[in-house]
């Protein structure tokens, strides 16, 4: 499986284009997460995301190998943001390249999952609103 | 050793990274030398799983010098 991984402190595109060799691509599964106007009650404006760069690209690249071998899909991108994330901004991007949908959709399912068990990035603080 | 720091462990020891000498050591007695130095590191102990030249390692690793170690507390992206 084609694997890209990129940190970032600038905004996700809002659209990304599917992979350019589209082969036997039949199922390309985009997933943003977004930043929620509230964080443990309280009205925010921002978070604030910091990561610990080199661990967390190879972590994201380790997990998406790992699950690949279960759910074999073509390719995956995964793009998050680093620093001061507005509400209403994707904080994570993932678009999941497979024959069919079944495998991406379990892909990127358990990616998320493992994404917040192993991959060192953190919410380092919330800005209120 | 360099050691890192990160998320609310930067506010526990007031810094994202230090220089430490040890000579090569275990988890162990590297967690007694950064909790004598940093004392309110104790109470995150058990929930901070330590990395050596960015992968996650066990209990049973062994550091040297010439090793970056990171604490990572639990984490919390996406």
């Amino acid at each position: 499986m084609e694997i890209i991984v990129q940190l970032t402190d600038q905004p996700i595109a809002t659209s990304m284009a599917p992979p350019a060799e589209l082969g036997n691509v039949g199922s390309w599964t985009e997933f943003r997460g977004l930043v929620r106007g509230e964080e443990n009650g309280q009205r925010i404006r921002a978070l604030e995301y910091e990561a610990y760069p080199a661990m967390a690209e190879g972590e994201l690249r380790r997990l998406l190998g790992e699950l690949s071998a279960k759910h074999p899909c073509l390719s995956a991108r995964v793009i998050h943001r680093l620093g001061i994330v507005p509400v209403g901004e994707a904080a994570i991007y993932a678009g999941i390249a497979s024959a069919h949908r079944a495998e991406g959709f379990a892909l990127l399912a358990a990616f998320m999952d493992r994404l917040k068990q192993d991959v060192p990035i953190w919410k380092r603080r919330a800005l209120p609103a | 050793m360099r050691i890192l720091f990160f998320a609310h462990l930067k506010d526990v020891t007031g810094q994202a990274e230090v220089e430490m000498t040890t000579g090569e050591l275990d988890a162990a007695s590297l967690w007694q030398k950064l909790i004598a130095t940093y004392p309110g590191l104790g109470r995150f102990r058990g929930s901070v799983r330590l990395a050596k030249n960015s992968e996650y390692v066990g209990p049973d690793a062994r550091f040297t010098d010439a090793d970056e170690v990171a604490l990572i507390p639990p984490v919390s992206g996406g």
